[in-house]
């Protein structure tokens, strides 16, 4: 087991790896920019070491930085979290050239999943459904329309360096095509730089519906359910829980036994999410990521399971120690991300939290590194905190996600609690009839901007 | 701080003026502020870092509250308009080689862009240059010390 873990990120996710290494007796060490002097896990940590001025390129991204504070401070593992470094496969390879564990998959697999094109053909070969496409990259204007024949209209053209929602574009007709693969190219060029596009059907009302996995790299393998994240805005995930209104245990195992099956076989390490969409019940790869994600909480809720503890274990080495059918899914989560965010115009709103109070009792967690007095700084993302919520049943869950909303109380800046009080509220939610243009289309009906 | 208990037979110890001595110190930046008032002396004196104080007899009845070894100049070094903060995480070193002379010494003037010392990080030394003209009036880290982003390693005035 390791001695001393490096968290190599910031918020909420830095004080969450912070909570599992101080269970794990593991000695940690905040590195942060200078505007996250005062964080909460950067006061908690054992040690902590200042790596840059405010800018992510300069701080959290600054892969000489880390390395320092490796050194300096004899770290043997660094967590990275999310975002910032975590599915950066040349920093996981650096890090092990220089004798300090990596926490997370191998950098051939954050590889191989960071390339759309190539995850969709390794999913293809280890048997799991993907969206009907192109199969590799189109050279051209002729061969796109060459698969439109075949795959029908709707479709997508999607730049293969893209991901995460970005380098997307829907063509509904025929005559639509020629114009819209050129611009799509060119649109890749000037984001990623690299034009390379795909081609996939595109669905029209899909759920968004993710697998967790977890693998000890040595061929052991499960999943532990699914979340649905189908209510996105700007393909950002907002609103996430488990298990999804839309599955029934059938499906879920069979969706899960197929993924758990080809992390098998690709003896993956550490923790990951395999996204689908899904329609009609069918299920359609999109994508893998090869870390920890921002909703892990609602997995961690409905089976008891400490997924980060987990993260840290086989990273050191430990053999998988749960086996499928020992995995059991109890109740209903619900997560809300909070964002610093005017509720109606989304504008961000960094700012000092002149009072704060989280809601608290039983089945209510909330994962948020803010605290009372604690200024917002303006260079990193908006997230305020993570409110989970779990029941017994989706309706218990929903009952007390409404009182714990309630009580949320964040002053001094704005945030998005009103939107979910007004979404715990809407029928189509309360029902769990929705898919993941829902919340713009909603949005759009209150008169409030997509 | 250290106290020293009364003796018999020697004067009440006046502390407030002990104090008052101690704050002028600070204020007006003196080393040193000796005062004889009715057959007593009252001998104030600031030790700077590295170099030690001159040595006195026992007969100032109190050391000052600033005699404590490598005593800041400034509560805050990190406030001084003469501070220079490290570029980067690594270690310190002092000098070019282990067992050469250091770069620099407390007094020694040095010109923009003089090297200061070395932080290492990675195997690999990077100079750390005078960012202004002055003189070295303190160093606040030692040889072989890890140092942060930003942290304070000297003041040049």
């Amino acid at each position: 087991m390791f001695d001393k873990i490096l968290i190599a990120n910031r918020g909420e996710i830095a004080l969450r790896v912070l909570r599992a290494c101080k269970e794990l007796g593991i000695a940690t060490v905040a590195v942060h920019s200078t505007a996250d002097e005062d964080a909460m896990h950067v006061r908690l940590a054992d040690e902590s070491v200042c790596i840059g001025p405010p800018a992510a390129k300069d701080s959290y991204l600054n892969i000489p930085a880390l390395l320092a504070a490796c050194e300096i401070s004899g770290a043997d593992a660094v967590h990275p979290g999310y975002g910032f470094l975590s599915e950066n496969a040349r920093f996981a390879e650096i890090l092990g050239e220089h004798n300090v564990q990596f926490i997370g998959p191998r950098p051939e697999h954050i590889r191989l999943m960071g390339d759309k094109i190539a995850a969709k053909r390794a999913a293809k070969e280890l048997g799991i459904p993907v969206v009907p496409g192109s199969d590799g990259d189109i050279g051209s204007e002729a061969q796109a329309q060459r698969l439109a024949h075949e795959i029908g209209y709707p479709l997508m053209l999607k730049a293969a360096a893209g991901g995460g929602g970005r380098g997307m574009r829907v063509v509904t007709r025929e005559s639509e095509l020629a114009s819209a693969f050129a611009s799509a190219r060119a649109e890749a060029k000037a984001a990623f730089g690299d034009d390379t596009l795909y081609l996939e059907k595109y669905l029209s009302r899909p759920r968004h519906i993710e697998i967790q996995v977890l693998g000890d790299g040595k061929g052991a393998a499960i999943h532990l359910g699914e979340r649905d994240c189908s209510l996105q805005r700007r393909h950002q995930k907002v609103w996430e829980e488990g298990p999804s209104p839309a599955l029934n245990n059938n499906m879920r195992d069979g969706i899960g036994e197929t993924v758990a099956k080809a992390m098998r076989a690709i003896k993956y390490l550490g923790v990951g999410t395999v996204e689908f969409l899904y329609e009609d019940g069918k299920f359609y790869f999109i994508e893998m990521n090869t870390r920890i994600q921002v909703e892990h909480p609602v997995t961690e809720m409905i089976t008891d399971i400490d997924l980060i503890l987990e993260q840290v274990r086989v990273a050191a080495g430990g053999d998988l120690q749960l086996r499928q059918d020992e995995v059991k899914f109890h109740g209903h989560a619900i997560e809300c991300r909070i964002n610093a965010e005017n509720p109606v115009s989304f504008r961000p709103s960094p700012g000092k939290i002149v009072h704060y109070h989280p809601p608290g009792g039983l089945g209510v967690r909330v994962d948020s590194a803010v605290y009372h007095g604690y200024t917002i700084p303006p260079y990193y993302d908006s997230l305020v905190g993570k409110l989970i919520v779990r029941g017994k049943t989706r309706s218990e869950c929903l009952m007390r996600l409404k009182r714990a909303l309630d009580e949320f109380v964040v002053d001094g800046i704005e945030t998005t609690l009103p939107l979910f009080r007004a979404l715990a509220r809407e029928k189509d939610v309360i029902d769990g009839q929705y898919h993941i243009h829902w919340l713009e289309e909603f949005l759009a009906r209150s008169g409030l901007p997509e | 701080m250290a106290r020293k208990s009364d003796s018999p037979g020697m004067p009440a110890i006046d502390h407030e003026a002990i104090r008052e001595l101690a704050k002028l110190l600070d204020e007006t930046g003196l080393t040193e502020i000796a005062v004889e008032r009715g057959g007593v002396s009252i001998r104030v004196a600031r030790h700077s870092s590295g170099t030690g104080g001159r040595a006195r007899g026992a007969e100032s009845p109190v050391p000052a509250p600033t005699t404590v070894a490598a005593s800041p100049l400034a509560a805050d070094p990190s406030q001084h308009p003469g501070v220079v903060a490290s570029p980067m995480v690594g270690t310190a070193y002092l000098a070019p080689e282990p067992g050469a002379r250091p770069f620099v010494e407390v007094g020694a003037l040095v010109k923009t862009g003089e090297p200061l010392m070395i932080i290492e990080a990675m195997k690999t030394m990077n100079q750390i240059p005078a960012p202004r003209p002055g003189t070295v009036i303190q160093i606040l880290v030692e040889d072989g010390q890890p140092v942060e982003y930003g942290q304070p390693l000297m003041i040049i005035e």
